[in-house]
């Protein structure tokens, strides 16, 4: 596997123009969907089998009865531990060389088991195409030299492309920086490759907690419940099998009470 | 904010009847294996209805794809952690085994009836399976309602059992077989898997606290409360004491049984998706 590519979206920088949104739309020539009031600048409220970038508009109270602007563009965590990777059971969803996870639009004949197993709602299912759609990292893109879209595209450096690993230590110094500015609490959010999922490469640099952002604080692999309720379903079979083993090895007194 | 996979009535019809299918054949095999020959009869509607319902099940599973002619791309891979994958596998294999079952309950020479009786040993496996892997493919979601409690899969076996059993009591009496000794030991049999799937949804409560709000106090909740406990549940087990002596009140029954296990697949299904 080739080194690691990943994207640092660093929340300090953003300006909320939407740049990257628009760049995303256009390079993957995604429809545009009608504006919906979300209550907020932020169109539109959720990831969409059209919308693969999406900047967040935040309001949130502060202590001193202010309120805190919060922007942050968000976008697929591409997952080290991918739950829709995991749910995937055509194969359609691959991990690439470079760590990036993407639906092979050949292969997904839309059983939609990816939409439900994603921690975050990012995969969506499109019902013109068949099949399940979200943010492919420009593979096109990083295939042949080039940063994704909206990293291109973003006016601040807001969104920034590179390798993993040099992206992660930019991000721990800069987390640094901004606690030495004052913002208490600046954090990363899914850098740490021992953490949850595996590591994000999409991480993010928050200016408050995850679920401000409307991210959870801890996600888990959806996949983590299919062994115990196995093992109960088992357990089960054998209770009602042996409720019916009962019910008929019953004799000599009509079969029971009816 | 979570995504819902927007599964709609094609999917619940699918967890219903194959809950029945699945059920209806591991209470024929029970019955085949270690009843007394006058239980032939539950046997024998128990292998020909899971052979039907088991193809239905795959046209309803096929139809539901966004592309229904990719479906064969299910059967490039085999994911054995993957309750999609294994399921796509298990309905085929189940489907074989009906139909070599149905077959087979036709014929009434020895080394045939000892050779079906292996068959729906081994067929029942897939029976369990079928009847409950669709809960275990819920809780492998990323929806708390549907993969907390770690017991979806439990639900759906009780209650594909439970209705598995109604399926061929009703069947039974349909028929006018519903004064042989079968109906008696089926009936219980389905008393025990009612009251086995009242306990496991107890638990499931319990043990999803205010994540089962969807369904305990939701908009669902008159149809959770009055439609699957009540009507399905409750309402039945009353019938099978006070009907013993009236074999209608038990079809009644049967009846009701049959559209809990519906309802039991709808609100679960529907309670979380917009």
């Amino acid at each position: 596997m080739a080194r690691t590519l990943a994207m640092f979206t660093d929340t300090s920088l953003c300006i909320g123009c939407r740049a990257c949104q628009v760049a995303c739309k256009q390079w993957n020539e995604l429809g545009m969907e009608a504006p919906e009031w979300t209550g907020t600048y932020q169109n539109h409220a959720h990831f969409t089998d059209q919308t693969y970038r999406l900047v967040r508009f935040i309001e949130e109270p502060k202590p001193t009865g202010d309120l805190a602007w919060l922007l942050m563009s968000d976008v697929c965590k591409h997952c080290a531990e991918a739950g829709c990777l995991e749910a995937c059971p055509t194969g359609a969803i691959y991990r690439t060389e470079f760590g990036t996870v993407n639906i092979n639009q050949d292969v997904c004949n839309g059983c939609r088991y990816c939409v439900a197993s994603c921690p975050f709602g990012v995969v969506a299912f499109n019902e013109e195409s068949g099949t399940a759609k979200k943010c492919t990292f420009c593979n096109d893109r990083i295939h042949n030299g080039l940063g994704p879209a909206c990293a291109k595209a973003c006016p601040t450096d807001s969104i920034q492309f590179g390798f993993r690993d040099e992206l992660v230590a930019r991000a721990q110094k800069r987390v640094e920086t901004l606690k030495g500015m004052g913002f208490k609490e600046a954090q990363l959010y899914g850098a740490d490759g021992k953490g949850f999922l595996g590591g994000l490469n999409a991480f993010f640099l928050l200016l408050s907690k995850p679920s401000t952002y409307n991210l959870p604080d801890s996600p888990k692999l959806p996949q983590r419940n299919i062994v115990a309720d196995s093992l109960l379903s088992i357990g089960s079979a054998l209770v009602v099998g042996l409720g019916a083993l009962l019910a008929f090895r019953e004799r000599g007194n009509g079969g029971g009470d009816a | 904010m979570l995504k819902t996979p927007e599964w709609e009535m094609m999917i619940v019809w699918y967890f219903f009847l194959g809950g029945i299918a699945g059920g209806a054949y591991f209470t024929a095999a029970i019955a085949d294996n270690f009843g007394s020959a006058r239980d032939g009869a539950v046997a024998r509607i128990g292998y020909l209805l899971s052979l039907p319902l088991t193809l239905v099940c795959g046209i309803l599973l096929v139809a539901d794809l966004g592309l229904p002619l990719r479906f064969l791309n299910m059967l490039g891979t085999f994911a054995f952690w993957n309750p999609m994958s294994i399921g796509a596998w298990g309905i085929g294999v189940f489907g074989a085994f009906t139909f070599v079952s149905s077959v087979l309950s036709f014929s009434a020479s020895a080394d045939r009836v000892a050779l079906r009786r292996k068959v729906g040993l081994v067929g029942s496996i897939f029976g369990f399976f079928l009847a409950s892997y669709t809960g275990v493919l819920l809780g492998g979601t990323a929806l708390p309602f549907w993969g907390e409690a770690r017991l979806m899969g439990a639900l759906f076996l009780a209650s594909g059992a439970s209705t598995g059993m109604a399926a061929i009591s009703l069947i039974l009496f349909l028929t006018g077989g519903a004064s042989g000794e079968g109906f008696g030991k089926i009936k219980k049999a389905d008393r025990y898997s009612m009251l086995i799937e009242i306990v496991v949804l107890a638990i499931f409560l319990g043990v999803l606290g205010s994540a089962a709000r969807p369904i305990v106090t939701g908009h669902m909740a008159p149809l959770f409360w009055g439609g699957l406990i009540g009507l399905g549940l409750v309402v039945p087990l009353a019938l099978e004491f006070v009907g013993k002596r009236a074999r209608v009140l038990t079809a009644v029954s049967a009846v009701l049984v049959l559209v809990g296990g519906f309802i039991l697949r709808y609100v679960m299904l529907m309670s979380v998706q917009a």
